[in-house]
């Protein structure tokens, strides 16, 4: 763009020139600018007025252009250059000033939000993994518990089982013993039977029989003794054959009881370490599945 | 006419608070157009002025390196602020705060470069002043050119060291700090 006018630059030579800078800054050439118009009165001052114009819209439309891309960047300190700028190009101007302002603000509680998210994330990550440690420690010490109870409750039962096998031995033992005892009272009877038979051959032999009547007599004492005795023996017996059937319930009680404890520990044992039927993994598996979601989820936010 | 012949007088000139200097360039730094503002302030003529290159009004004590950073980051595309001392033809100094922006056609091809200039306040002229005469300190006693843009450039970088912040965001600092 030469200044320098051509020569003979007359007023209709002015007036095209300055037409054509008009529709060229029209369509957005704001390079363009109007060369020196020759001497006709007013046409200095025209080209003035015209490039003055031109100037200040070309500055207007850099400022705003690098203004909003400098917000858009993040650089806030770059604020629109309002100098030099009037009337309603300075209006727009604040308005874009005001404008990059909020972003501005906006942009730090993003950032503070962001900061914070991330701290929550930092606290969630930590805590989640002191917790899952935690549970992983619980669970193997559960399991260990578990496990040793299990082992107590089944010698506990062996031990029951083989008190019950004795208990239940006395109780044949004492029925033997009234079987023997039984054999005892009918030797007695027909013993007692046969002192008195010997008792009356004995009166019946006179003097002779007399001292045969004493042994008789004897005879039949200690036969009534053994029968006495015998029943002592089988109240004896009796109280035993009591005492073994209340040991017996109350082992089978226990046992039962112990049975149900060992379940109830089988349960525990499976909620800890897992089941071979359930595919979810016991407590530890679960510890370690959420520690792992968590750890997706805080990078998913450290990213985000 | 050439500026090295103009002598600085160490008169200082200023131009009003609400004029914009304006001046468009080819992109050799050729001007290609300037406004009334320009030519007064630099006691130019129209004639004297287009078709020479910008260098035209450069001022002895501004720091090679400043230009340096200028035409890198306009090289990148970028618009540069920069605080500028110029000397006009008849010796006297002004000094302005310039944003230089490239301009492009449609199609994103470079057709030059646009300057519009502001009066700087007095107080960001001391500071950058100051700044400036730390970085010359260094230029001066370089004898090659390129040795001494590189001194210059050493000092800035180390200016913003200190202070923490971009060429950029001190640029900021320096014209919200001073604002009127």
């Amino acid at each position: 763009m030469r200044s320098v006018p051509p020569a003979g630059t007359g007023p209709e030579d002015a007036i095209r020139l300055v037409t054509e800078v008009c529709e060229r800054a029209a369509n957005g050439d704001l390079e363009a600018r109007v060369p020196a118009l020759g001497d006709t009165a007013g046409a200095p001052e025209l080209r003035v007025a015209v490039n003055g114009l031109l100037d200040h819209i070309d500055a207007f439309v850099r400022e705003s252009g690098a203004a909003s891309t400098a917000a858009a960047e993040g650089r806030f300190h770059r604020h629109f250059l309002t100098q030099g700028l009037d009337g309603a190009y300075r209006t727009a101007a604040e308005q874009i000033t005001h404008a990059n302002q909020v972003m501005s603000r906006t942009a730090a509680q993003f950032a503070d939000a962001a900061r914070a998210r991330q701290a929550l994330a930092d606290e969630l990550e930590s805590a989640v993994l002191t917790a899952s440690e935690q549970v992983a420690t619980a669970a193997t010490e559960m399991g260990r518990s578990a496990n040793g109870l299990a082992d107590f409750a089944r010698s506990a039962v062996t031990d029951a089982e083989r008190g019950l096998g004795t208990v239940s031995s006395l109780r044949t033992s004492s029925e033997e013993i009234r079987h023997a005892v039984d054999l005892i009272n009918q030797v007695a009877a027909q013993t007692r039977l046969l002192a008195l038979n010997a008792t009356i051959e004995a009166a019946r032999a006179g003097s002779a029989g007399r001292g045969f009547s004493v042994v008789a007599s004897e005879v039949k004492n200690l036969a009534n003794e053994t029968s006495s005795s015998s029943e002592e023996i089988m109240n004896q017996v009796n109280t035993v054959q009591q005492s073994a059937a209340d040991a017996i319930a109350v082992l089978e009680a226990v046992t039962n009881r112990i049975r149900e404890m060992s379940d109830l520990v089988d349960g525990i044992a499976v909620a800890v370490d897992g089941g071979h039927r359930s595919g979810d993994g016991g407590l530890s598996r679960l510890a370690e599945v959420l520690r792992s979601e968590v750890s997706r989820f805080v990078t998913t936010i450290r990213q985000s | 006419m050439r500026a090295t012949e103009v002598r600085p007088t160490g008169v200082e000139r200023t131009f009003g608070e609400d004029e914009l200097i304006v001046t468009k360039t080819d992109p050799r730094g050729v001007i290609t157009y300037t406004n009334d503002v320009f030519l007064r302030v630099s006691a130019l003529t129209e004639e004297q002025a287009v078709g020479r290159p910008h260098s035209l009004i450069r001022h002895p004590d501004m720091p090679r390196a400043v230009f340096q950073l200028l035409w890198d980051t306009l090289g990148r595309r970028q618009e540069i602020f920069a605080y500028v001392l110029n000397l006009a033809v008849d010796g006297a100094h002004y000094w302005v705060f310039a944003h230089i922006t490239p301009s492009f056609d449609r199609t994103g091809r470079l057709l030059g470069y646009h300057s519009n200039r502001r009066r700087p306040a007095a107080a960001a002229v001391q500071t950058v002043g100051s700044v400036y005469a730390r970085m010359l300190d260094e230029e001066r006693r370089r004898s090659r050119t390129p040795d001494a843009v590189a001194a210059g450039t050493a000092v800035l970088e180390q200016i913003l060291g200190e202070h923490g912040r971009t060429y950029d965001e001190l640029v900021w600092d320096i014209t919200d700090g001073s604002a009127r």
